[in-house]
């Protein structure tokens, strides 16, 4: 069943007088469940189209559809709504809250997204998730003991607690190095798919492709080819 | 889940620093008031005791309380239309002392009246601060340019005009002193809106005070250092939280990207101003008062609770115009920016 689709997306920067069409008429479906990668050379796009997809910055033309909501036309209160509750995120880096500790910053998540279930359901399922990520020994711990490893685990954990419908994934293992890197996309891999979440990620390692369901090849602002 | 508070207490000495600055500040300000009013107390508090009313002095006296005369015609027909109107004069002295010593005085005498002490000729009654200078009751004084001499008849508290003790005499020792017939002054109580007399000119009790020589200037020179502390307390919030709020720009972005609505990342720049603000204020509080109890006597230090509560209100405001105008800049914050950088 196709959750999010893109339907004809521009993308123009203005620099001056220049215009600078960094996507040209994109359309793509993803399916609940799957995980996509985004794949390309620096300035394809790739980023640029995970963030419009995610509601982090508008598109200039075209539609995003998510769960038959047009992100497009919504506003920015809207949007943030559904950032908060339907969506989940991974960066490059961890960018975890530096005063909280682990457990907080996924209580914090549960906190943003709405959830409805009691404060001693939110410490249960946030243990939960630190046992399946294998950091519960960890929960009071703040991200300047952790490691690299450890805080983009963290991180993960933060992005799915509340159950999202979308994780939007970019360049989640570039900080890594490979061994954790793989350990990293096989955690993605293994929680997206137990708790049935679409992904979007964009990635520049080849390595990673195993991992997913579906690679996008993007250039020059278009996508290429499908496999 | 109180995420200022939780970076209060993850960042202590971060926010310590912040503290102890206005905690210092504050202090400053508190100490420099309780200055300001002890100075205002030290000069006026025979006239800023008054109730609120109106003063008349002579037109011709060019605000000068000193050169006013008011015609007795006048008095009298003023003190008949308002019976709790009360006539008084002032003037700079001595009286010297059963060791000869000189003592500086502003001698006060009026006509009937509750405001101001009423003595028989002869009978003086002062400020207790020359109690701390040896003088007792029943002590013989002389002054110059008075033959008798004046008994001390009682002390009365804080009663003290131009830097100088009060000394209530009665209006025949007075006229004797002086060789003068007419009053100087003359002063209703109660009135909203001044009166029309011949020959009088009206002043509200503020605006007489202004007549006393120098109380302005020193007022003004204390009121300006009182409202820098203020602005610089405000300048220094805003300055910590800007540079704060520079250091966090990419928390903030990915706290936005995650969802969290700006107006929850004001309130926690807002519950951290208040946190800060609250504690420092309590300290100087205290601290200004204790001082108020121990400081050397000879000290013009009035700190009252109403002037601790305005500074602290001002405090307040100003620190939340100083947090809030740095954390305009979160509004700015794109998640996208954040997400593009490194981490901190």
């Amino acid at each position: 069943m196709t959750i999010f689709t893109l339907d004809e997306v521009e993308k123009i920067f203005t620099n001056g007088e220049i215009e600078e069409n960094i996507l040209k008429g994109i359309s793509l479906s993803l399916k609940e469940g799957e995980i996509t990668a985004l794949v390309g050379t620096s300035g394809s796009g790739k980023s640029t189209l995970l963030t419009i997809a995610a509601g982090l910055q508008p598109a200039s033309n075209g539609e995003v559809l998510f769960d038959g909501n047009n992100l497009t036309t919504m506003s920015a209160e809207q949007v943030r709504k559904i950032r908060a509750k339907e969506f989940g995120f991974v960066f490059q880096f961890a960018h975890l809250v530096p005063f909280l500790t682990v457990e907080e910053q996924l209580m914090l998540m549960l906190e943003v997204s709405g959830s409805t279930l009691s404060k001693k359901e939110q410490k249960n399922e946030v243990d939960q998730i630190l046992d399946v990520i294998g950091m519960k020994h960890r929960k009071n711990a703040y991200p300047s003991s952790l490691s690299g490893g450890e805080k983009q685990r963290v991180a993960v954990a933060r992005a799915i607690i509340h159950k999202p419908k979308v994780l939007f994934a970019d360049e989640p293992t570039a900080s890594l190095d490979s061994k954790r890197s793989k350990d990293m996309m096989e955690l993605i891999r293994d929680l997206t798919k137990k708790m049935n979440i679409t992904t979007l990620m964009v990635t520049h390692d080849e390595e990673m492709l195993s991992y997913v369901d579906r690679i996008l090849q993007m250039s020059d602002g278009l996508v290429l080819e499908s496999q | 889940m109180n995420i200022g508070w939780k970076e209060i207490k993850k960042n202590k000495s971060r926010f310590l620093i912040l503290g102890s600055i206005v905690f210092l500040v504050s202090l400053l300000t508190m100490i420099i008031s309780g200055l300001a009013n002890g100075l205002s107390q030290d000069n006026a508090a025979l006239i800023k005791d008054l109730p609120d009313g109106h003063f008349y002095m002579s037109e011709d006296a060019e605000e000068t309380y000193n050169l006013s005369r008011i015609d007795t015609d006048v008095q009298n027909e003023i003190m008949n239309k308002h019976p709790d109107a009360v006539a008084l004069s002032i003037q700079m002295g001595f009286l010297n002392d059963q060791d000869d010593k000189q003592q500086s005085v502003a001698f006060v005498t009026s006509t009937n009246s509750d405001l101001f002490e009423q003595v028989n000729k002869g009978e003086v009654i002062v400020d207790r601060s020359l109690k701390e200078k040896g003088i007792k009751t029943g002590d013989r004084l002389t002054n110059n340019q008075l033959r008798d001499e004046l008994v001390i008849k009682g002390f009365v508290d804080q009663k003290k005009f131009s830097h100088a003790p009060v000394a209530y005499i009665n209006m025949e020792d007075y006229k004797k002193m002086y060789n003068v017939e007419q009053m100087q002054i003359v002063f209703i109580p109660g009135e909203d809106s001044s009166e029309s007399f011949t020959g009088l000119q009206s002043y509200s009790n503020k605006d007489f005070l202004s007549t006393i020589p120098s109380y302005n200037a020193e007022q003004m020179s204390l009121t300006m250092i009182v409202s820098f502390l203020i602005v610089i307390s405000g300048m220094l919030f805003a300055i910590f939280f800007y540079m704060m709020n520079i250091q966090k720009i990419g928390l903030y972005g990915i706290l936005k990207a995650i969802g969290i609505k700006t107006s929850r990342l004001f309130k926690m720049i807002w519950t951290q101003m208040f946190f800060i603000t609250i504690i420092a204020l309590t300290l100087s509080i205290s601290l200004s008062h204790l001082f108020n109890l121990i400081a050397p006597k000879g000290m013009p230090f009035h700190l009252t609770i109403e002037t601790t509560t305005q500074l602290s209100i001002i405090f307040l405001v100003v620190g939340f115009i100083g947090a809030t105008l740095s954390g305009l800049q979160i509004r700015k914050i794109e998640p996208l920016r954040a997400i593009q950088q490194g981490e901190d």
